[in-house]
C-alpha cells in the first residue's frame, strides 16, 4: 500500500474511539474495511446482485435476442413485416393487450411497428449503462482534477474554478440541453454516418457538462480541510513536488468522498438519459427506455404493460443503483460505524 | 388543391364517401377494415349538378342554437382572404360559413355525394358553344355583413383581385384565373397593375360576363371557390393587410375574433338571408375553431364525450389507436377525400420503366402505412391509378400488369431489376431525422428495397427543410413522394398538374414532382383542352391509361380517407369529399 500515510491517519483516529478494535482492524486499508462492511450489508448485497444481473443481461442482449428469436430494429432482414404482425388500429395481432401471453414475445410487441419489446429494452438497458457509465467516468474525472486543484491552489485560479464551477451551477439544465442538443445535431444532418455518433456525444456531453460540480466542490471542501494537516504540512516542509503531495498525498485521503458521489452519480445519469430521451434528445434509431416511455404513454389506456417495461427497468436500475451507494456511503462513512 | 392536416406519417387530406356510422357489424377483434369505407364512390364528387336548386334549406328535425367547437391540430395556418385562399381546411370553413362565391356544393344524403348547387348566382352559368366566355347573373337580396347589397361589380372586383399572384401568391388565381381568363397572361392584378380591372370581367346590370383565353368547359366548379367571390370595392375596407384579418361576411355567420393559427371565433351574420342561399342551414348560433390542438387530446375529449366535449368536432382523423373505440360508439365519419399519394421516380435518373415498375412491386404499402400510423382501407385505400375513383371518366386499368392492392412481392421486383439489367440500383430518398414516426417509416422502406434487390441510401434531412429539399430540382435524391387533391372532379386537375412538364431550371417541378417530360404527352395534354366538353373525361382518362402504361412515371400508394370523430350533439356531420372536410353547411346541434 502507497496510503501509509492516510492509512495511519485513519487508524490512529479508529484506534482513539474503539480501543478495543485495535487489534481485529490492524493491518487493513479503509477501503478493505468498507468492503468487508458491505459483504454484511443484507441490503447492499441484494442490490449489486440485481444490479449485476441487469449488467449481464445488457451485455448479452445480442446472444439473448438471437437465441430468442426477437428483433428491436424493424430494418433487420429477420424482423417481422408491421403488417405481418399489426392490426389496422395499430396494436399487435398477437400477444398483449389484444390477446393471451406468448411465450415467443413474452413482453409483447411494440404497437404501430411490431418491434420485440424485450429486445428493445434489453438494448435499451445496454444504452443506458452505457451512457451513464461514460458519463459518471467522464464527470468523475473532471470532477477530482477541478476540485483537486481548486482545493490546493490557493489564490486567483482556486476563486477562477470556484466561479466556473457556481457559473455551471446557475446554468438551467434542461433549458440549456433543450436548446444546444439540437444544435449540435443540426450541424452533422447531413452526414448519416456520423449522426449516432454526434448524437450520442452530445447526449454524453450534456450529462457531463452538468454532472461534474458537485465531485468538485466537493473534493475541493475536503482538500481544503486536508491541506492544512500535519502530514501535508510535513510533506511540502521536506520538499514533495506539488504533483506528488497532490496524487500520493491528497487524493488516497478522498478515496471514500469519491467512490460515494460516483455511486450516487450512476443512477441520477440512467435517470437523466431516460429524461433527456423522453424529451426527444436521445438517439436517432438507437433503442433507449426514456424513448420507448414516451411512445408508450399514448398507448397506456389500452397497453398498460408497453409503458410498464420500460418503466419499471429504469425504476429497478435506478433504486438499486441509489440503494447500493447509500451502502457504499454507509461502509465508507466513519461517522456510521458502530 | 394542397391540403392541411397533421402530420402523423406522410402528412395527409381529404373528400366524401360514406357519412352514415359504421353501420351493423362492429365485431371487435376484426382485422377486417376493407368493408369499412366504400371505395366506389371515393372521390365521387359533384357528379351531380343542380342549377335550379333554390333556398331556404331545412333539415328536417333539426334544431337552432348552440355552439359547435371544432378542433384541429394543424389547420387554420393558411391564408383565409378569399384571393389567397387555396388549402381544403379554411376552403371548406370559409365557403361553408363565412364567404359565398358563385357557386358551391350541397350535400346530398341519399347519394352521400357533394351536388354543385348555384350560390349568389342564379343558376350554374350559361357558357357560350365553345365554352370561352361564361355568364352568371347575380342573385337578388345577398347582403355583406354591413347590409350592404353585394353587386355584380363587387363580384367582378373579387375575380380581379384573385388574379394579382404577387399579392396572393397562396391563391388559385395563378393556377386558374390567370391561365384561362382572357388577358390573364398580361393583367397582373388590381394592386399590382394599380387599381386596373381585368377586362376578361364585364358587368351589365346584375350580369357578369368572364372571357376565357382557352375553353373552360370546368368554370362552375371553379367559381365554387372563395376567389370568385365578391370583395369590397371600398380600398379601405378590401386592403390586403387588412382583409386577411378579416374577410367579409356574406354568408351565415361573420367573423368574431380570428388569431391565425390559434383561433376563429363565429358568430351569427343577421344580414343573411336564407332564402337566398340553396345549400346553407345555419343552425348553431356559433362556431369556436381551436387550431394547434394535441391530437390526443382531441381524441380523448370526443370519447369522453362530457360537457363541450359533446358540442365538438374534428376535421383531423382520428389516431389509429382509437379507431376500434369511435367505430364501437358510432362518433365517426368515414369517407373519401380527392386526394392521391404516389412514389415520384426522378424521370431524369431512373431511365428505365422496369425500374419504376420494380417499386410498384418491392414497395412495402400495408408496412409503410401502419408503420406511419394510418388505418389501411379506411385513412389510406389500395390505389394503383393516378385519379382516384368517381372522377368523371375513370376506368380501372393495370399499368403493372398482375399487380394488386396493396401487392408487395420482391421477387417479381427483383426478376424486373435482373431483367432490365439494373441490379443493386439505388435508390437515394429524404429521411427527416427529427421525426420519429418518420425514421421508422424509413427503416421499413430500407428494408423492403433492399430485400427487392435495391440499394437504398437515405438522405437526411429535418422536418423543416424537407419540402424544400424535396422541391428542389438538383437535390441528391432520385425518389420523391408528393400527394395531390383534385380541385374539383376532372381530370383537368390530375393530368396536367401531375404530368405536364415544367421547365426544371426556371421554375422547377411545379407540381411535376417527378420531373415527368414526354413533349408527345405534353401535346396530347393541349388537344384534349381543345375537345368539346362532353368528351373531355373519356379523353383524361385515356391519356392516364396510355401515360401509365406507356411510362409508368408515378408509383400510387393510397387515396386518402377520413375518420372524423364528433361529440354526441352534433348532428348533420358528413364527409364532404370535395375537400374531406365536415359538411359544415349541414351542422346542427340536438339541444
Amino acid at each position: 500500500m502507497t496510503t501509509t500515510s492516510a492509512g495511519d491517519l485513519e487508524t490512529a483516529e479508529l484506534a482513539g474511539e474503539h480501543a478495543s478494535a485495535v487489534e481485529l482492524v490492524a493491518g487493513r486499508s479503509p477501503t478493505q474495511i468498507a468492503f468487508e462492511r458491505l459483504r454484511k450489508d443484507k441490503v447492499a448485497v441484494v442490490c449489486f446482485t440485481i444490479v449485476m444481473l441487469l449488467v449481464l443481461l445488457a451485455i448479452l442482449a445480442p446472444v439473448i435476442t438471437n437465441a430468442m428469436n426477437i428483433y428491436w430494429d424493424i430494418q433487420d432482414p429477420n424482423a417481422p413485416n408491421p403488417s405481418e404482425v399489426i392490426n389496422f388500429d395499430g396494436y399487435p395481432l398477437i400477444g398483449p393487450p389484444d390477446h393471451g401471453f406468448i411465450w415467443s414475445h413474452p413482453l409483447g410487441l411494440a404497437p404501430r411497428v411490431g418491434t420485440d419489446n424485450l429486445a428493445f429494452v434489453l438494448y435499451g438497458l445496454r444504452t443506458s449503462l452505457i451512457v451513464a457509465t461514460i458519463a459518471t467516468i467522464l464527470t468523475t474525472i473532471i470532477g477530482i482534477v477541478l476540485g483537486l486543484l481548486a482545493g490546493f491552489s490557493r489564490g486567483w485560479l482556486d476563486r477562477l474554478l470556484s466561479f466556473t464551477i457556481d457559473l455551471f451551477l446557475t446554468l438551467p439544465y434542461l433549458l440549456v440541453a433543450l436548446a444546444v442538443a439540437p444544435i449540435i445535431v443540426s450541424r452533422f444532418r447531413n452526414n448519416v454516418n456520423d449522426l449516432g455518433k454526434v448524437q450520442a456525444a452530445s447526449l454524453i456531453l450534456i450529462l457531463v457538462a452538468f454532472g461534474w460540480m458537485g465531485l468538485a466542490r466537493l473534493i475541493r471542501g475536503q482538500v481544503l480541510s486536508l491541506r492544512e494537516r500535519e502530514f501535508i504540512l510535513a510533506a511540502e516542509v521536506i520538499g514533495v513536488p506539488t504533483r506528488k503531495v497532490l496524487f500520493k498525498e491528497l487524493l488516497p485521503n478522498l478515496v471514500a468522498p469519491i467512490v460515494v458521489a460516483t455511486s450516487l452519480a450512476l443512477p441520477g445519469f440512467v435517470a437523466a438519459e431516460a429524461g433527456l430521451s423522453f424529451l426527444g434528445l436521445g438517439l436517432t434509431g438507437i433503442p433507449s427506455l426514456g424513448k420507448m416511455i414516451s411512445d408508450a404513454t399514448r398507448y397506456y389506456s389500452d397497453y398498460p404493460l408497453y409503458l410498464w417495461v420500460p418503466v419499471s427497468v429504469v425504476a429497478i436500475l435506478v433504486l438499486t443503483l441509489n440503494l447500493l451507494g447509500d451502502s457504499i456511503r454507509d461502509a465508507f462513512d466513519p461517522k456510521t460505524r458502530e | 388543391m394542397r391540403l392541411r392536416k397533421p402530420i402523423v406519417a406522410l402528412s395527409t387530406a381529404g373528400l366524401l364517401a360514406l357519412a352514415a356510422c359504421g353501420g351493423g357489424s362492429s365485431d371487435s377483434g376484426s382485422t377486417d377494415t376493407s368493408k369499412d369505407v366504400n371505395k366506389d364512390t371515393l372521390g365521387n364528387t359533384g357528379n351531380g349538378q343542380d342549377p335550379t336548386a333554390e333556398g331556404p334549406v331545412t333539415i328536417p328535425g333539426a334544431q337552432k342554437g348552440g355552439t359547435v367547437t371544432v378542433l384541429t391540430s394543424t389547420g387554420l395556418t393558411t391564408p383565409i382572404d378569399p384571393s389567397d385562399l387555396y388549402y381544403t381546411d379554411t376552403n371548406g370553413i370559409m365557403t361553408s360559413l363565412v364567404t359565398r362565391s358563385l357557386t358551391q356544393y350541397r350535400y346530398d344524403e341519399k347519394t352521400k355525394q357533394m351536388i354543385l348547387v348555384p350560390d349568389i348566382a342564379t343558376d350554374l352559368g350559361t357558357p357560350n358553344s365553345d365554352y370561352t366566355s361564361w355568364t352568371f347573373t347575380i342573385r337578388d337580396g345577398v347582403k355583406w355583413e354591413t347590409g350592404d347589397p353585394v353587386t355584380a361589380d363587387d363580384v367582378a372586383f373579387g375575380i380581379s383581385r384573385g388574379m394579382d399572384n404577387k399579392t396572393f401568391p397562396n391563391g388559385p388565381g395563378l393556377y386558374y384565373s390567370n391561365p384561362y381568363f382572357a388577358t390573364g397572361d398580361t393583367y397582373k392584378g388590381p394592386y399590382t397593375d394599380k387599381g386596373k380591372l381585368c377586362t376578361c370581367v364585364t358587368v351589365d346590370g346584375n350580369k357578369i360576363t368572364i372571357k376565357m383565353s382557352k375553353p373552360f368547359p370546368d368554370l362552375p366548379y371553379y367559381a365554387s371557390f372563395p376567389a370568385m367571390g365578391p370583395i369590397p370595392q371600398d380600398k379601405s375596407i378590401s386592403d390586403p393587410a387588412k382583409y386577411r384579418q378579416h374577410p367579409m361576411s356574406t354568408g351565415p355567420y361573420k367573423i368574431k375574433e380570428y388569431t391565425p393559427a390559434k383561433t376563429l371565433v363565429l358568430e351569427r351574420n343577421d344580414q343573411w338571408d336564407p332564402a337566398t342561399d340553396p345549400a346553407r342551414t345555419a343552425y348553431p348560433d356559433a362556431y369556436n375553431f381551436k387550431a394547434g390542438q394535441d391530437l390526443e387530446k382531441t381524441d380523448q375529449i370526443l370519447l369522453a364525450d362530457t360537457g363541450e366535449g359533446q358540442t365538438t368536432l374534428t376535421y383531423d382523423d382520428v389516431l389509429a389507436q382509437d379507431y376500434r373505440k369511435f367505430k364501437e360508439n358510432g362518433r365517426i365519419v368515414l369517407g373519401g377525400s380527392p386526394c392521391t399519394y404516389f412514389i415520384s421516380p426522378d424521370y431524369r435518373k431512373i431511365k428505365d420503366k422496369e425500374v419504376r415498375q420494380a417499386i410498384a412491386w418491392a414497395y412495402p404499402y400495408k408496412d409503410a402505412i401502419l408503420a406511419g400510423g394510418l388505418i389501411p382501407d379506411v385513412t389510406a385505400i389500395p390505389a394503383s391509378q393516378l385519379m382516384p375513383p368517381g372522377i368523371p371518366g375513370r376506368e380501372t386499368y393495370n399499368a403493372v400488369p398482375g399487380h394488386g392492392d396493396f401487392e408487395t412481392d420482391p421477387e417479381k421486383a427483383k426478376q424486373l431489376l435482373q431483367q432490365s439489367g439494373n441490379e443493386g440500383f439505388e435508390i437515394k430518398f429524404l429521411w427527416r431525422t427529427d421525426n420519429p414516426i418518420n425514421t421508422q417509416t424509413k427503416d421499413v422502406l430500407i428494408k423492403a428495397l433492399e430485400k427487392a434487390g435495391f440499394k437504398a441510401t437515405a438522405v437526411p434531412t429535418t422536418e423543416a427543410k424537407y419540402v424544400e429539399d424535396r422541391d428542389d430540382v438538383n437535390s441528391d435524391i432520385n425518389y420523391r413522394t408528393y400527394g395531390w387533391c383534385s380541385d374539383w372532379p376532372s381530370g383537368a386537375t390530375w393530368i396536367p398538374p401531375i404530368f405536364q412538364s415544367t421547365d426544371l431550371k426556371t421554375v422547377g417541378f411545379g407540381t411535376n414532382e417527378a420531373g415527368f417530360n414526354e413533349p408527345a404527352i405534353d401535346q396530347k395534354i393541349n388537344d384534349v383542352f381543345s375537345l368539346d366538353a362532353d368528351k373531355q373525361p373519356a379523353a383524361w382518362q385515356a391519356l392516364e391509361n396510355e401515360v401509365m402504361t406507356k411510362y409508368f412515371p408515378i408509383v400510387p400508394q393510397y387515396y386518402t380517407g377520413v375518420a372524423q370523430a364528433h361529440g354526441s350533439k352534433i348532428n348533420g356531420h358528413f364527409d364532404d369529399n370535395t375537400l374531406g372536410t365536415p359538411t359544415f353547411r349541414n351542422i346542427w346541434i340536438s339541444q
